[in-house]
């Protein structure tokens, strides 16, 4: 009877241990899960961006044939981006195309008719808003790696960090020097 | 202000919901048996039997279709690919990929004031609905803010809680109507008179009991707590107090609480659409000005 009462003892005990254990393990996956999606995420933007610059040069020098430096300058930009090999480079390139983007649209302001196009207004909102996106998509990234390293230098989500195979704390993105620099408009 | 966690939100608001949806079960159970075993003792079994199958039912629609109920009360539209709300369509893309979430469905309500609300069951099945008004007055910092804020109850779950009162406060609302209705249609009958005294005093001390249960429940949905939160959470997408703190102030100036919504729905809106903000008597809402201060001070 005694000996009884002792193995369902230890049987529930046990089968609380292993649940912890599973607990931790899927947490610790799914937080990692997490940061590579945001990566991914950061990804599908800056190359939703790039292809709505070709549309953008062109609705610009129907109006603006004069300004070829910002015209080209936006277009190397874009270039550079797409060349980039990963995706800390291509952020990089994304600074140059972000100021590029800026000065297009400073000088649009010189151009009435520029400014009145319906495809160049919705160029506009789209560009600002996947810039928008960008941004969002670095900070939840942050967040994610945050969350992790948390979890995984932490007690208890550290004594696990072995046995989910995820013992590596994560990078953070760190803002590039483009970013840090005010960017300068002139009128 | 205490510091919230989201997490602790989470599962405060589903221990709420389930809590509310077997009260609101038990509630209006004992009610039909109650009334019915003063009117029909013979029958009252059947009708018991009868409104146990009907709350299930009512229970799991409330809990799978409570969002489409809602979204049709305030007469919000859906949005799909519509040129003229690219702008709001951006906003919550951009929102719901800093809060990780899926994106959730976008209605608009016809109306000249500045109002949204957020709804369904989870994040998974959420719906944002903003007005047209608050399209025209808010530049895109404060729908950002605005958005944010609905984000977070997404993210937090109080859309569940809420959605559950307002399609629940609606039955009981319903409920009490029909027993006011009956007891109306019962007095023009000269041979019922003592029934009806019987009807009044019933239907009296149920509203006398349910009336202050109703608004208390609504005061829950719409807690200091769950504001404060949501206002918080949307600033820890937007890193920007200052758009929905501008935008709040809008509300203040423009609105006039002339929405015209049921009464029912009015506690899942950024701001009471049936009452005045600058009414303070009877609020329901947490005061704008306190939340503007909160957010300036961020």
């Amino acid at each position: 009877m005694a000996f009884e009462f002792l193995t369902f003892g230890l049987g529930f005990v046990v089968l609380i241990i292993i649940g912890i254990i599973v607990y931790y393990i899927n947490k610790i996956r799914v937080l990692s899960n997490r940061i590579d999606n945001a990566w991914a995420q950061i990804d599908v933007q800056l190359k939703k961006r790039a292809d709505l610059v070709p549309n953008l040069v062109e609705t610009v020098r129907g109006y603006a044939k004069h300004e070829k430096d910002a015209i080209r300058m936006v277009t190397q930009a874009r270039e550079n981006m797409l060349k980039a090999g990963n995706i800390k480079e291509r952020m990089k390139a994304e600074g140059e195309l972000t100021k590029a983007l800026k000065t297009i649209f400073a000088i649009a302001e010189n151009y009435q008719n520029l400014k009145a196009n319906e495809n160049f207004k919705l160029l506009q909102e789209q560009l600002e808003s996947i810039e928008n996106k960008v941004a969002y998509a670095r900070q939840f990234y942050n967040d994610s790696v945050l969350n992790f390293n948390n979890t995984i230098t932490t007690i208890p989500g550290m004594w696990f960090t072995g046995i989910a195979g995820k013992k590596e704390k994560r990078e953070f993105f760190e803002a590039t020097e483009t970013e840090k620099k005010p960017v300068e408009v002139k009128f | 202000m205490k510091k919230i966690s989201f997490y602790d939100q989470i599962s405060k608001n589903k221990r709420d919901s389930v809590l509310l949806g077997v009260v609101v079960f038990f509630i209006l159970i004992s009610l039909v048996y109650i009334i019915s075993s003063i009117f029909s003792p013979s029958l009252s079994l059947l009708f018991t039997i009868f409104a146990v199958i009907f709350m299930i039912v009512y229970t799991y629609g409330t809990y799978n279709y409570g969002d489409k109920v809602v979204l049709a009360a305030t007469n919000a539209m859906p949005v799909g690919e519509d040129k003229r709300y690219t702008k709001l369509i951006d906003v919550v893309e951009e929102l719901s990929i800093a809060s990780g979430l899926p994106k959730p469905k976008i209605y608009v309500i016809k109306s000249d004031e500045i109002n949204a609300f957020a709804t369904g069951k989870d994040p998974n099945h959420a719906s944002i609905a903003v007005t047209t008004g608050l399209l025209e007055n808010l530049n895109r910092d404060e729908i950002q803010g605005v958005i944010g804020h609905e984000m977070s109850h997404i993210r937090n779950y109080d859309i569940r809680f809420a959605t559950f009162i307002a399609v629940f406060v609606g039955l009981v609302a319903i409920l009490s109507n029909i027993l006011m209705r009956s007891f109306f249609w019962g007095g023009t009958r000269e041979d019922r008179k003592d029934r009806n005294l019987g009807i009044l005093i019933i239907v009296g001390l149920i509203l006398a009991i349910i009336a202050p249960i109703l608004v208390r429940l609504v005061q829950l949905a719409i807690s200091r707590r769950r504001e404060f939160a949501a206002d918080a959470g949307s600033v820890e997408l937007t890193r920007y107090p200052e758009g929905l703190a501008s935008a709040l102030e809008k509300i203040l100036k423009i609105n006039q609480g002339k929405m015209k919504v049921s009464e029912a729905v009015s506690h899942l809106f950024i701001s009471d659409p049936n009452k005045s903000p600058l009414d303070n008597l009877f609020a329901t809402h947490p005061p704008l000005k306190e939340r503007i201060k909160i957010l300036r001070s961020m």
